[in-house]
């Protein structure tokens, strides 16, 4: 039913759109094969394309990377043990304040992080002056503000998937004789499954990225991968930089292919693109 | 049933209630002390700080700024995510899922390498810088750091994947059968663009542009890197004022004001939200 003229100008504002959101990676993907010395300007395309700078990524880069993995699982795990009950608990009860106790698990999404990143290094100062327990540059202080910012991705994907529930499942487990935690853990749970993947992978890949949270988190010798990566451009980098970066684009290609094969892609997006935020 | 229920939300509200009200509390107690400077606060509570944020041309400017790119970059952002959300929403091939597996993947990886990509690709002997000058329409390189375009298309770059995904799910909305009957009954395409998509899409947009401005409003990363110290905005500041001027209390009062200005445009297209479907009922 489209036109051809309205054919080829959505081609072409579409293609443009696409070259402007995927040009950068593919720059750096591209530019980390960078042949020449550490003094050579970086290029893209590579003069003399060569793997070489994959094998000089400095371990400092490799422990920001698993400190961001530890870091990223974890709060996602702790996440995932809040929001689920809470989701559970929210939308099958019935009382007045409803949205204000939603709005409450919502928050952290609405604060922008760099306020969450200063309120929480204010609130580990208080926690020293009145306990002397340093919660600042330390793996529990780094979740704790990890867990604040992934909570609200798994809640709202949660909540989503839970008011599309069918109810008669859960009383035609009852019927047939299952108890309340033999109905929670094989009927409820398996059917909110995907939401929990998806606002899961949400949450991870939220945590996995942050730096305004974690820049005011992190410690000499205790730094997550993009706050180093940060650092890096502030300063002066080397192609080394691009290689690790790739490889961290690799591996969100890959998750996003494990999730496809695990709920689909479009579960994930009808859970979690718009209604998250 | 009903207290079994409750009883799953309670231990989860008093955790996340004790995170959010504690760490809140304790910024915006602290922003009404006044700043002696290097981590030293008054102990009386004033207004010292947001007197001076609201008379200091220099924080007004900055706050003006921060205002002006993320309204800019809002708007260019809807300008590049319709067509692909569109696009995708009508086609029916298997491309349509692999075009939005594009997407994700971008709002996955962190803006940092992002950011790194733009400065390789604005570099002085970069394509773009190269292009130009061949073509003569530029006379030397143009650096990208340190432009508030550079940061406008920094913050773009921050948003237009969710952005995509949002307006997608505000195109799946419109019925592809809305349109064939607009064509039946004699409309052209752009007559159905005019009288059908984009007023039925216009709610979203209005919502999802005002989320977008939300979002560029608070993004730290994009704008510090691409504003290279000499574009500031609010996130950056904040930052810049707990980092390199240890002043903890100025740095919390302009988090406060930044805070509260997020709080209020939500508030707004909240009620943006209440609005429009009540008027799209009236005409339904």
């Amino acid at each position: 039913m489209q036109t051809w003229t309205e054919k080829i100008i959505m081609f072409i504002w579409c293609g443009f759109s696409y070259v402007f959101l995927l040009s950068p990676m593919i720059v750096v993907m591209g530019a980390s094969l960078h042949g020449g010395e550490f003094s050579a300007a970086i290029k893209f395309p590579p003069d003399e394309p060569s793997f070489q700078w994959y094998s000089k990524i400095p371990a400092e880069q490799f422990e920001a990377l698993g400190l961001s993995l530890i870091v990223a699982a974890v709060a996602t795990f702790i996440a995932a043990l809040i929001a689920i009950p809470a989701a559970l608990g929210l939308v099958r009860s019935n009382f007045k304040l409803k949205f204000a106790v939603s709005s409450v698990f919502r928050a952290p999404l609405q604060i922008p992080a760099i306020v969450s990143g200063i309120a929480f290094l204010q609130l580990y100062y208080l926690i020293f002056d009145t306990s002397g327990l340093m919660l600042a540059g330390t793996i529990p202080g780094m979740l704790l503000g990890h867990v604040f910012i992934a909570t609200p991705f798994l809640f709202g994907t949660i909540v989503a998937v839970l008011q599309r529930f069918d109810h008669r499942l859960e009383e035609a487990s009852y019927s047939l004789g299952a108890g309340r935690w033999r109905t929670l853990y094989r009927v409820t749970l398996p059917t909110i499954m995907p939401g929990i993947y998806s606002g899961g992978l949400y949450a991870f890949m939220v945590s996995f990225a942050d730096v305004p949270m974690s820049i005011f988190l992190t410690a000499p010798g205790f730094v997550t991968y993009p706050v180093e990566l940060f650092y890096a451009m502030e300063n002066d980098f080397d192609p080394s930089i691009l290689a690790s970066s790739s490889l961290v684009i690799v591996f969100c290609l890959a998750m996003l292919l494990i999730v496809q094969k695990v709920v689909g892609l479009e579960t994930l997006l009808r859970s979690g693109g718009g209604s998250a935020r | 049933m009903e207290n079994r229920w409750i009883a799953y939300l309670i231990p989860p509200f008093i955790i996340t209630l004790l995170l959010v009200a504690g760490s809140q509390y304790v910024f915006i107690q602290n922003s009404f002390y006044q700043d002696l400077g290097l981590g030293r606060t008054g102990t009386d509570l004033t207004l010292t700080n947001y007197i001076k944020f609201f008379s200091d041309s220099f924080y007004l400017k900055t706050f003006w700024i921060t205002i002006k790119v993320s309204a800019i970059a809002a708007l260019l952002t809807l300008f590049l995510g319709f067509p692909i959300a569109y696009v995708v929403a009508r086609m029916k091939s298997k491309l349509a899922m692999f075009l939005l597996a594009g997407i994700v993947v971008s709002t996955f990886v962190t803006i940092v390498i992002k950011v790194f990509g733009l400065i390789i690709i604005f570099s002085a002997d970069g394509l773009i810088n190269k292009t130009l000058l061949n073509l003569g329409l530029i006379e030397r390189a143009y650096s990208i750091i340190g432009t508030q375009e550079g940061v406008v298309i920094g913050l773009m770059h921050f948003t237009i994947g969710f952005s995509v995904l949002l307006l997608y799910s505000v195109v799946v909305t419109v019925p592809p059968s809305l349109e064939y009957a607009a064509q039946i009954h004699g409309a052209s395409r752009f007559r159905v663009y005019q009288r059908v998509i984009i007023p039925l899409c216009a709610p979203g947009f209005v919502v999802g542009g005002l989320m977008i401005f939300n979002m560029c409003m608070g993004a730290f990363t994009s704008a510090a890197l691409l504003g290279g110290g000499r574009i500031l905005t609010l996130p950056v500041l904040v930052q810049r004022t707990v980092m390199m001027e240890v002043k903890y209390s100025t740095a919390a009062s302009i988090a406060f004001i930044l805070l509260v200005s997020v709080i209020l445009i939500n508030l707004f297209s909240l009620i943006a939200i209440r609005r429009l479907r009540s008027a799209r009922l009236v005409v339904a």
